[in-house]
């Protein structure tokens, strides 16, 4: 085995929390398919035939029981729990299963879904014997209007690859770079070009090296991925006892010694390195031109990035992201859009762009355009749904009007309601329009206050209103 | 553009013609205006400086001209009459040269500024013009660049004032001259310096070849702006108000073609070699394209191009890269690679030669030495004598015989004091008056030790001038090409500064508690504040603050004092500072870490062990420290040679008896 793969599954979603409060990021549907089938999904195209699932023990009882999951994963899932209030960071967990990890680890996100050729990523990291190879992407626009939500923060990572825009070279945060951009001359000096690129996301799917995880082990400080481990790596390429081509294990063990109890090095000298090392010396092959020195100047961290172009990649990790997801990921996997199961009356409208989910019920003149309908839900007669997302098990009564919405799992939408770009939490119950006609105040709580558009509703019917 | 020689121009000329009505105009700047080159540049300018026999500017004009250029206005100013007469003897101001050169001198000039600004008052300019030193050597097409600058003048409405031409070369190439080491951050799309947009690319491979197209309004702006100094003035003033003014700058990044600046000896030493090996084809030694009478020569295997009427000696031997111009003898069993040698020449027996760089009516006597050096005019090298690398011998200078000259040497005819007396003035032009001071150089003798019992030359040390920031200019061969200057690790490099500015804050947090009289609780507080900014562990805390405190005379009264005035100022400044350390001395570990801090300091200050005793008393009686802890420092504490040798000391070891004791005797108290 190669790889072993890591899936990280137990971020609560904290930034979308109105959608995360009963449904745990893993399980929100996304095209009627719990958002972790996404992930298993991409590995399970590239091959590989077992994962380790890190997650919550509440997420692994719903995925044991998921028909969707029992029917559609043919890999084995091995699950790891971990407690959900130990705020453990994505580095935390991998150090919690170091002693599962025996190769070299691919760490993917639960929250990814992408068509992104796998391979790519890690080729740069066979080719190049690397330490870390990652995926990123161009930053998408998001298109639809957010529900709840106005103005969109804005994601300034400074990353900085070389002339073939392979090797990752710098990475910063615009919020760290309070004195401008700075970049060590010597750094220039081994990679004369450098592309500076922003407006990437990062897919959160790492190829590191094993000895990355036993560093892991030995540095307890680090607590994420991303957060951490990530910068910290790449800065390391060019620190200095890194790049000292003869560092035998005694100036190993020196360093160690000297350094005390806080182990900062990487040791990446595996048991083929000798020879590696010997046939890149006898080796014509360089990877720059200029100096005379070897390849990779003797640098032995290297960290590479594969930044897609095109194809799509998307993070759900807010409610923007979900939405678009929504929009999109049905295009991943050729299913019926409308399951069989399904009960559609003859007389309703349903565009060929939405998904109706399992034993739903679609009543007469129900009309339902780029929208996805979750399983059990019922939708009434002379109901409108328009760019939404219907969870399961919601009943829609009769000439509702919903128009860019996310209406959560188990909610009742009384009769004639007209939502328009509202977020309506789990188990509510929408009042029946009475009154109300104005646009404006789309939604009746059933305390009778009015709420204005692009406001959120909760699972406790807390309201809270996001500027 | 290899198919091109030298004077097959017609082509080219005819089909910028058509493209544009008006002649191409190019602007020569024939002054360096700095001394880079002194002592040689005082009897010649640098533009006619011979690179492989043939005036550099000659160069310049070639490659300006092989680009399309009409007309060239060549400015001088130091030495304008020697450039003058060798303009008018020169090929270009024959009546069928394809580029008609105006020649316009003034004394006046003292940068490339003024040149500009004389171009705008002068109206000499009416459409883009190139814009070169005398000094450059290329053969790089331009008409490429000329034409997306034209191209991109007209789609943004003259938004574009220059293009500068870069020529890719990756670090280390040894054609990078180091002091012109640029960083460009430019969009790679639109190839404009500029680091606004959301991705762009940061490029150390770049090579400034000092040619640059202008538009007029470069001249316009230069007198606009009369503190434009220089070019990188310029480039830095449009930059900087790219956004008000909304003047761009481009590159055109080349990849093949030769272009660099003779900037200094090291890239004339570049140049002149690259020259020989025909990397700026088609203008090569043997393609004699200034067409001058005698100049050709023939070219052999290994690149060795011999002039007519050149002798060579029985057993001499030329390996590799070597230029001999005409009329040279060379004696017998000589061993010559990588140099060129001018005119009428003539060298001993078993000489060696290995990057020399000699001019014309050179003197060489038998069994001399030469590496990487340069020998100007008329130079008298005496027997026996060694010149080691990067040695100048100036015009007319003679060395030896039986010496050898370090490396570095640079020895001239004229008086390095004359230089400074011109000095005075503060201009950097090379435009000074030298004649009035010969009579004073007279006075002073030559210096036998120096030049050897029959030399003539005063030697000029890189050192005479002492301002900072010309000592750089002074410097001949510039910097020397270093491979790699590596520098620390990032982290650790970031960290130890984080020490360093955490010392620093903490020194300046205890200088202020002790001038405005702080109460020792808020000094805790700010050292508690500074600790969480950046980031240190308890136990650095304690040995930065035990090192500031014992610096702290040091730091206010300089390293020169006394054991004795040592302690006077340190013992009450314990005293004031005990409350802060006694809150962070509180477990036993605590005091073991200070007394190792303080062990730490002593022994870097070796002159001042004898102070550790008291300071260590004086600690003890404030109760910073406790006798248990001392004692168990002094037993086990001792890991290496140096701090064993200061556990000997005689008045720590009465220190620690006395504490013993005085345990001893507690403990007996106690029962």
């Amino acid at each position: 085995m190669e790889l072993q793969a890591v899936l990280m599954a137990a971020g609560g979603g904290s930034r979308m929390m109105d959608l995360t409060y009963n449904t745990r990021k893993p399980l929100l549907p996304v095209g009627n398919k719990p958002l972790i089938w996404y992930p298993i999904n991409l590995l399970e195209r590239v091959g590989f035939e077992e994962v380790i699932v890190i997650t919550t023990k509440e997420v692994q009882k719903m995925i044991s029981t998921d028909p969707k999951m029992k029917l559609d994963v043919k890999m084995k899932l091995d699950i790891v729990c971990i407690q959900e209030d130990a705020h453990m960071g994505t580095a935390d967990a991998l150090r919690h299963i170091q002693q599962k990890i025996k190769t070299d680890i691919l760490v993917v996100s639960c929250d990814l879904i992408t068509d992104a050729a796998l391979h790519e990523v890690v080729d740069l990291f066979r080719a190049h014997n690397a330490t870390l190879s990652m995926l990123m992407s161009k930053a998408h626009e998001f298109t639809e209007t957010v529900p709840g939500q106005k103005g969109k923060k804005k994601n300034g990572d400074f990353v900085g690859v070389d002339g073939t825009g392979k090797r990752l070279l710098f990475m910063a945060n615009e919020a760290d770079l309070d004195k401008g951009l700075v970049i060590r001359k010597s750094n220039m000096r081994k990679h004369p070009r450098m592309h500076i690129k922003t407006g990437l996301v990062d897919a959160h799917l790492y190829c590191l090296k094993k000895s990355v995880v036993d560093f892991l082990a030995d540095n307890r400080s680090v607590s994420s991925i991303r957060g951490e481990l990530v910068p910290y790596i790449v800065r390391k390429q060019f620190s200095k006892s890194m790049t000292s081509p003869n560092v035998n294990d005694e100036a190993d063990q020196k360093l160690k010694k000297k350094d005390g109890n806080a182990n900062v090095e990487i040791k990446i000298l595996s048991r083929d390195e000798a020879l590696l090392q010997l046939t890149r010396e006898r080796s014509c092959w360089n990877d720059h031109r200029g100096d005379m020195s070897e390849a990779y100047h003797g640098g032995r961290l290297r960290c590479y990035v594969h930044i897609m172009d095109e194809g799509m990649c998307y993070r759900v990790n807010m409610l923007a992201a979900y939405i678009e997801a929504n929009r999109l990921a049905p295009k991943l996997f050729d299913e019926p859009a409308v399951h069989p199961s399904a009960a559609i009356s003859v007389r309703c409208l349903i565009g060929a762009d939405s998904i109706i989910g399992a034993s739903c019920q679609i009543s007469d003149k129900a009309s339902i355009k780029r929208s996805m309908i979750g399983a059990s839900t019922t939708v009434r007669e002379k109901v409108k749904v328009t760019n939404s997302i219907i969870m399961h098990g919601v009943t829609i009564e009769e000439g509702c009007n919903i128009q860019g919405s996310v209406i959560c799992s188990n909610t009742v939408i009384g009769r004639g309601a007209d939502i328009k770009y509202c977020l309506v939490g789990s188990a509510q119950r929408i009042e029946p329009e009475g009154e109300h006609t104005t646009a404006y105040y789309c939604l009746t709580l059933p305390s009778h206050t009015q709420v204005p558009l692009t406001s959120t509703l909760s699972g406790n019917s807390r309201v809270a209103k996001i500027q | 553009m290899s198919s091109r020689g030298g004077k097959q121009k017609k082509g080219n000329v005819t089909s910028e013609q058509e493209e544009e009505e008006q002649p191409l105009q190019a602007v020569l700047v024939a002054d360096s205006f700095n001394r880079r080159f002194f002592p040689i540049s005082k009897d010649q300018p640098r533009a006619l400086l011979p690179l492989g026999n043939v005036a550099m500017i000659d160069y310049t004009l070639e490659f300006l001209t092989s680009t399309g250029v009409q007309e060239t206005f060549v400015f001088c100013c130091w030495m304008s009459n020697k450039i003058k007469d060798h303009l008018l003897k020169s090929k270009w101001c024959r009546p069928t040269s394809p580029n008609v050169v105006h020649i316009i001198t003034s004394d006046l000039y003292r940068s490339l500024g003024d040149v500009l600004r004389d171009v705008d008052a002068k109206n000499l300019v009416r459409n883009d013009f190139i814009l070169v030193y005398g000094d450059v050597v290329s053969n790089i097409d331009v008409s490429q660049a000329l034409q997306e600058h034209r191209h991109r003048r007209k789609v943004d409405k003259n938004i574009s004032v220059m293009t500068m031409v870069f020529k890719e070369s990756s670090p280390g190439h040894k054609s990078r001259c180091e002091e012109d080491d640029v960083i460009v951050a430019m969009d790679s799309k639109s190839k404009r310096f500029s680091m606004g947009t959301d991705e762009f690319e940061i490029r150390h491979d770049l090579l400034d070849c000092h040619i640059s197209i202008c538009s007029p309004q470069v001249a316009e702006l230069f007198t606009d702006n009369f503190d434009y100094q220089t070019r990188n003035d310029f480039v830095r003033g449009i930059l900087v108000n790219e956004e008000i003014l909304g003047n761009q700058i481009h590159l055109y990044v080349t990849q093949d073609g030769y272009g660099a600046r003779v900037s200094n000896l090291q890239m004339y030493d570049s140049v002149s070699s690259d020259m020989v090996r025909r990397w700026v084809y088609p203008l090569t030694p043997e393609a004699n394209f200034t067409d001058q009478q005698g100049q050709g020569c023939t070219h052999s295997r290994h690149n060795v191009y011999r002039g007519a009427e050149v002798s060579l000696g029985h057993g001499s031997q030329m390996e590799e890269n070597v230029l001999i111009g005409r009329d040279t003898s060379i004696g017998a069993n000589c061993h010559i690679s990588n140099s060129v040698i001018g005119n009428n020449c003539t060298i001993g027996d078993n000489v060696v030669l290995d990057r020399a760089h000699m001019w014309n009516n050179v003197h060489i006597s038998s069994n001399v030495e030469i590496h990487q050096s340069v020998v100007c005019d008329g130079a008298v090298v005496k027997e026996a004598v060694r010149l080691n690398k990067q040695c100048v011998l100036a015009y007319n200078v003679v060395i030896g015989p039986n010496l050898s000259l370090p490396e570095g040497t640079v020895v001239s005819m004229h008086h390095p004091e004359e230089e400074e007396e011109d000095d005075d003035d503060e201009f950097l032009s090379d435009d000074q008056e030298v004649g009035h001071s010969k009579d004073k150089t007279r006075q002073k003798a030559f210096n036998p030790a120096e030049v050897g019992p029959e030399g003539k030359g005063y030697i000029w040390k890189a050192s005479m001038n002492d301002t900072e920031d010309e000592e750089l200019a002074q410097c001949l061969w510039g910097l020397v090409l270093n491979p790699d200057p590596e520098s620390d690790s990032e982290s650790e490099a970031s960290e130890e500064s984080q020490d360093r500015t955490f010392q620093l804050e903490v020194l300046g947090t205890l200088q202020r508690g002790l001038e405005e009289n702080i109460v020792c609780d808020n000094l805790v507080l700010e050292i508690n504040s500074l600790k969480y900014a950046y980031n240190i562990t308890l136990k650095e805390v304690m040995q930065i603050l035990t090192r500031v405190v014992l610096e702290y005379p040091f730091q206010q009264q300089g390293t020169q004092l006394t054991t004795l005035q040592y302690t006077g100022s340190l013992l009450p400044l314990l005293k004031t500072w005990s409350p802060v350390f006694k809150n962070y001395i509180k477990r036993a570990q605590d005091h073991l870490d200070c007394l190792s801090a303080v062990e730490e300091l002593f022994l870097e200050q070796d002159t001042h062990q004898t102070a550790m005793v008291k300071v260590l008393m004086k600690m003890y009686q404030l109760e910073i420290l406790e006798e248990e802890a001392i004692l168990k420092w002094f037993s086990t504490g001792a890991t290496n040679d140096k701090s064993r040798q200061l556990r000997k000391n005689q008045g720590l070891q009465k220190f620690i008896q006395w504490l013993k004791e005085a345990e001893d005797e507690s403990s007996e108290e106690g029962e």
